[in-house]
């Protein structure tokens, strides 16, 4: 069982390694830009041939990684800066007031698509990078925050805290020392699939031309804008798009690999 | 013996985990119509031999040695929890249909389905399930945990068991349940199936073993009749495992004083939701004297644990007053001060749920001390260390975390928690159910020297177990959330006034333990 | 515990906050727009006589309240209002787009049951075996992936260089059931995601429930292992299953904008995209409250149909 995890969180870490390389240091290594060629060129000093508008398709690779990945961990880190404190106190109020005030909203929030939401406040702002990360990071925010929520809640209705409770511990104490301590499996583990899920929109609302320049060295929005020349120059739709699938599939892999304790969940054994 | 037929027998049995004998060496033989009670304390390999019986071991284990069971016939199975073993999708008609359909292989098939009816019918009667058609249309989740215990059964009956292994039936539940789950198994062996009982609950043994075959560390330490063995045990370990109650009575407690502790007029809900509270408990007067004990006694529901959480601070939604000293304690624990909280502290019922798993045991009892008395981090630990050797708990074991410990060695060490505060007043919330016989003498041999020794230290435990409620100087009796009556323990014992005491104390004789 | 009917209530009764919020997010956008809103949205062409008109289109002298109740009371009638770039009525727009994204979203949901149950079902079933092994590993990588880097390598692939199947729905206008050929890509495309999700979470409900107390109970009785993994383990695995069914509305719609999109079919999803891009508010309002409100029943109704599913434990009173 053992052999087999570490085998996959290798496999996680080489697949993941690529793209993430490339996105953080692509940058240093790409030098200046060359002078412009004809559109869709294979060949001609070009390693990975020219895109739409006759740009050196490699050196487009190299810088077009580092808005997703940023984008992306700026979002997730962002949803978890608002729906931490949201749900730590939502769980551990007595006040069903509170509560309420700051679980409702999120409910009925939750039920609007991310993508939508993103594209209607697309309609209106042309969000830039920051603006995309703000706005990912609010489609998330709903649901991390009743995860949070949740795991707090099930943490705090042990008998442990009751415990820390008659032992006259400190709110902060108990908050943050036992709940946030015993949450800490359940808050890794999700955000792993939340930073799957943001790299996804992040990388699919730049597809759809949300928060990104037209002509930005992005390796979503070369996939979009280069597809046109499919068939003549098909590396500067197929490198950038592999690339996408490593970075999502990788993080994803590598995640569930590190989080797997190796044992099986046990079945939800009925309680007497 | 060795001439009398066997439905069902194990010959040197040997079952080996992780190079661990879990069973060394067990010999069992499984007479027809009668009760075969294995008894022994938690580890003592009374469980893998019995589900030995079933062709079931360990994940992992080596086994040797030979289990028979006569015609390889099937063997039923009473789990600890009928809900586990009932799968909540499936309806009762469904789960008996399941194990009768097998049973009419041999018919055509036109008519397989009205045989499987009749014989599911026909099962559900000789378990006691009344009005049959209805309750074949339930999920057992709707049903009672007694209609739950008869499906099981009646799946038992239905797979024409000739061998049924019941395993810690009673454990955890209150007289009445016990008396009818005893019932039961006693009508299933009437029909001349062998029950092999794996149980650490003398009373039901007592009541309703034929042989009795006392196991410790795998191995078989002695077996015979029931009657024989259970009144005249030969071996010291099987004497010990027998004699559960301390002596009787506690020292004369002196009432002269003021009560510790005063309930007044104690009234507690429970909220659902968002919708009205429902009345759960009502006290309308319980004094607690100084250096005395109290047990609340009641079934399950009874109210009992809510009184205990009202007093500790840990149930808000209660008008009425709680005095201590006179003075009126606030009703939840944040509004109490450090000495508030220091004069009541309160042991909860599972041991592992109330530690937290991150951290070891010692420095959590530590805690005590340095938030409620104001003792500086060493001095604390000093303090936390010398009153779990006190309990029985050894520093390397008190250093460990949480789940490296047994059940037993947890509840000393939140005894040890709950009395670093120097309390007046500790309330104990069913400490010692799901223990077996051996540490649960152990844990009430740790309160009663804790209500001798120390001085005015007060107890409130709480319990369905009136052999534990035994131990105390008075008793206060429950029932469905009503004070029925309180006394000192032997009026209460010996002369109830309540027909809810009255039954049980009955049941409790019924059991064979109060002698 | 409350009941079930309490349940049902609360449900019900956050699905109408929900759609109420849908409705008034949506109409929020007007008001949010920076400056004078005819001007924003003027755009590229700020002319008077275009602004005039867009002012006069969108009523926006009139206060915002007024607005809303009388777009509000359109959307009961069914009027969803009319494009400012062309002037039709947003609801024709929807009329032309409707077929193509139904075909799409019916056919996915279609193949989605039996494909994720079956898949589900076969790995559980082989658990720890190089069946569930490779099941697991492609679930798990595929899952994560965005539909448009996974179509575009499946376009490269079929279309390039096999030739199989046509690159996109160029050509075929809005009758694509009669080209089903056009349709394969995108459908398989639509279904990677949520097919992912159900296979696991029918998987891990198998092997939850296989290892439950009470199938050892069925299989200590001699029940068949047949009858053990379709009537005793799969109903347990249900629930689940129909709750991710609801999450996966959501993504459907992602989904079938971004396959609209790469596959040029004529569908909802373009529409919107087109609408947004050339910031015709009113279009973008009304295909809104469509999406909006339809994932709110979607999720309605499998919240509901996951609760009465659900196996429940415990003990009656």
């Amino acid at each position: 069982m053992s052999r087999l995890r570490t085998g996959r969180f290798a496999l996680g870490v080489t697949v993941v390694a690529v793209p993430l390389l490339l996105a953080l240091l692509g940058p240093v290594f790409a030098g200046g830009p060359g002078p412009r060629a004809t559109s869709f060129t294979l060949g001609g000093g070009h390693w990975l041939g020219t895109d739409f508008v006759g740009r050196d398709v490699w050196r487009q690779v190299l810088h077009g990684g580092r808005p997703v990945v940023l984008t992306a961990l700026a979002a997730t880190a962002l949803a978890y800066l608002v729906a931490l404190p949201v749900g730590l106190v939502s769980a551990l109020t007595r006040h069903r007031r509170l509560e309420d005030l700051l679980m409702r909203p999120l409910d009925v929030l939750l039920a609007v698509p991310s993508l939508l939401l993103i594209l209607l406040a697309a309609t209106v702002f042309e969000p830039d990078a920051v603006g995309l990360a703000l706005l990912v990071a609010l489609a998330q925010v709903p649901d991390a925050a009743r995860l949070v929520r949740a795991a707090a809640a099930e943490a705090a209705a042990r008998p442990a805290v009751e415990a820390l409770r008659m032992q006259g511990e400190t709110w902060w104490r108990i908050a943050v020392g036992y709940v946030g301590r015993s949450m800490l499996r359940t808050l890794a583990a999700d955000a792993g699939t939340r930073l799957t899920g943001v790299l996804y929109l992040v990388a699919t609302a730049a597809f759809l031309g949300v928060g990104v320049a037209p002509d930005a060295a992005d390796w979503a929005v070369m996939v979009d804008r280069n597809r046109t020349g499919l068939f003549v120059q098909p590396w500067a739709v197929v490198v950038p798009a592999v690339l996408i699938v490593a970075l999502t599939t990788g993080t994803n892999l590598l995640f569930d690999a590190a989080l797997d304790k190796g044992g099986r969940r046990t079945g939800k054994e009925a309680r007497p | 013996m060795n001439h009398e037929h066997t439905v069902a027998e194990i010959r040197d049995l040997r079952v080996r985990v992780d190079g661990r004998l879990i069973v060394d060496g067990v010999n069992l033989r499984v007479p027809p119509g009668r009760v075969t009670a294995l008894i022994g304390a938690s580890g003592s390999g009374k469980t893998t031999t019995g589900l030995a019986l079933l062709g079931e071991y360990p994940a992992g284990a080596e086994v040797t040695g030979e289990v028979r069971v006569e015609g390889g016939g099937p063997v039923g199975y009473v789990p600890q929890h009928p809900a586990a073993a009932l799968n909540p999708a499936r309806r009762v008609s469904a789960l008996l249909t399941d194990i009768a359909r097998a049973r009419v292989r041999h018919l055509p098939v036109r008519r397989r389905r009205l045989a499987a009816r009749e014989r599911v019918l026909e099962a559900m009667s000789e378990a006691q399930l009344p009005s049959a058609a209805e309750l074949l249309r339930r999920y057992p989740h709707q049903l009672s945990g007694g209609q739950q215990q008869r499906v099981v059964l009646a799946q038992a009956l239905l797979l024409g068991a000739r061998v049924v292994v019941a395993d810690e039936p009673t454990t955890g539940q209150d007289a009445l349940t016990k008396s009818r789950i005893v019932e039961q198994l006693t009508a299933v062996r009437a029909r001349g199936i062998a029950v092999v009982l794996l149980s650490h609950d003398l009373d039901v043994v007592r009541a309703l073993a034929d042989e009795v075959v006392v196991l410790r560390a795998g191995r078989v330490v002695e077996s015979g009749p029931a009657q024989r063995l259970l009144l005249a045990p030969q071996h010291a370990w099987t004497r010990e495992l027998l004699s559960v109650e301390p002596e009787l009575p506690l020292a004369e407690a002196p009432t002269t004083e003021q009560p510790v502790l005063r309930i007044r007029a104690l009234t507690a809900r429970h909220r659902d939701g968002s919708r009205a509270a429902t009345v759960v408990l009502r006290t309308p007067e319980l004094d607690l004297f100084p250096g005395q004990s109290l047990a609340v006694v009641g079934r399950s529901g009874s109210g009992k644990t809510t009184l205990a959480r009202c007093v500790a601070g840990l149930h808000r939604d209660h008008d009425g007053e709680v005095l201590l000293d006179g003075a009126p304690l606030p009703r939840s624990l944040r509004d109490r001060d450090r000495g508030q909280l220091a004069a009541v502290q309160y042991v909860f019922q599972d041991a592992h749920a109330a530690f937290d798993e991150h951290r070891p045991v010692v420095h959590q009892v530590a805690r005590t001390a340095v938030r409620l008395r104001g003792t500086d981090e060493d001095t604390a630990l000093r303090e936390a260390l010398t009153t779990l050797a006190g309990l029985g708990l050894p520093e390397e074991l008190a250093r460990r975390h949480p789940g490296r410990l047994s059940g037993g060695e947890l509840q000393r060490a939140a005894l040890a928690r709950a009395l670093l505060a120097r309390p007046r007043v500790l309330v104990c919330d069913e400490i010692t159910s799901g223990l077996d016989p051996v540490t649960r003498r152990g844990i009430l041999d740790v309160l009663t020297g804790l209500v001798r020794g120390r001085d005015g230290l007060s107890l409130v435990l709480i319990t369905h177990d009136l052999d534990t409620a035994s131990l105390a100087h008075r008793i206060a009796v429950l029932d469905a959330g009503e004070l029925v009556e309180q006394g000192p323990a032997p009026q209460i014992l010996t002369t109830p006034a309540h027909p809810v005491t009255a039954s049980l104390v009955a049941r409790t004789r019924a059991g064979g333990t109060t002698a | 515990m409350s009941g079930p009917r309490s349940f049902v209530a609360r449900r019900l009764l956050l699905g109408v906050a929900q759609t109420v919020a849908v409705v008034l997010l949506v109409f929020a956008l007007t008001e949010a727009l920076p400056g004078d809103a005819a001007v924003a949205l003027a755009g590229d062409q700020p002319d008077p006589a275009r602004i005039a008109a867009i002012r006069e289109a969108m009523k926006l002298d009139r206060p915002a309240w007024e607005r809303l109740a009388d777009w509000t009371a359109g959307l009961l009638h069914g009027d969803l209002g009319t494009s400012l770039v062309s002037g039709r009525p947003v609801s024709l727009y929807l009329a032309d787009a409707f077929g193509p994204t139904l075909l799409l979203a019916s056919l996915t949901v279609l193949l989605l049951v039996p494909a994720g149950f079956g898949l589900g079902v076969l790995a559980a079933r082989h658990a720890g075996r190089p069946v569930d092994r490779l099941i697991s590993s492609v679930t798990l990588a595929v899952y994560a992936v965005p539909e448009f880097a996974l179509g575009v390598l499946l376009v490269t692939v079929f279309a390039l260089r096999l030739g199989w199947l046509p690159p996109t729905a160029v050509g075929y206008g809005t009758d694509l059931a009669a080209h089903p050929a056009a349709l394969v890509l995108p459908v398989l495309v639509l279904l990677s995601r949520p097919v992912c999700s159900l296979v696991r979470l029918v998987r891990a409900g198998m092997i939850d429930a296989l290892a439950s107390p009470y199938v050892a109970q069925a299989r200590r009785y001699g029940v068949s292992g047949a009858r053990i993994r379709y009537t005793h383990a799969l109903p347990n695995a249900l629930a689940p299953a129909a709750q991710q069914l609801a999450r996966t509305v959501d993504w459907l719609l992602c989904g079938v904008v971004v396959v609209e999109a790469l596959f040029v079919i004529p569908g909802l999803g373009t529409v919107l995209l087109g609408a947004v891009a050339e910031r015709d508010v009113p279009v973008v309002q009304g295909l809104a409250v469509v999406f909006g409100v339809v994932t709110v029943v979607l999720n309605l109704g499998a919240d509901l149909v996951a609760h009465r599913l659900a196996p429940r434990a415990g003990v009656a009173a």
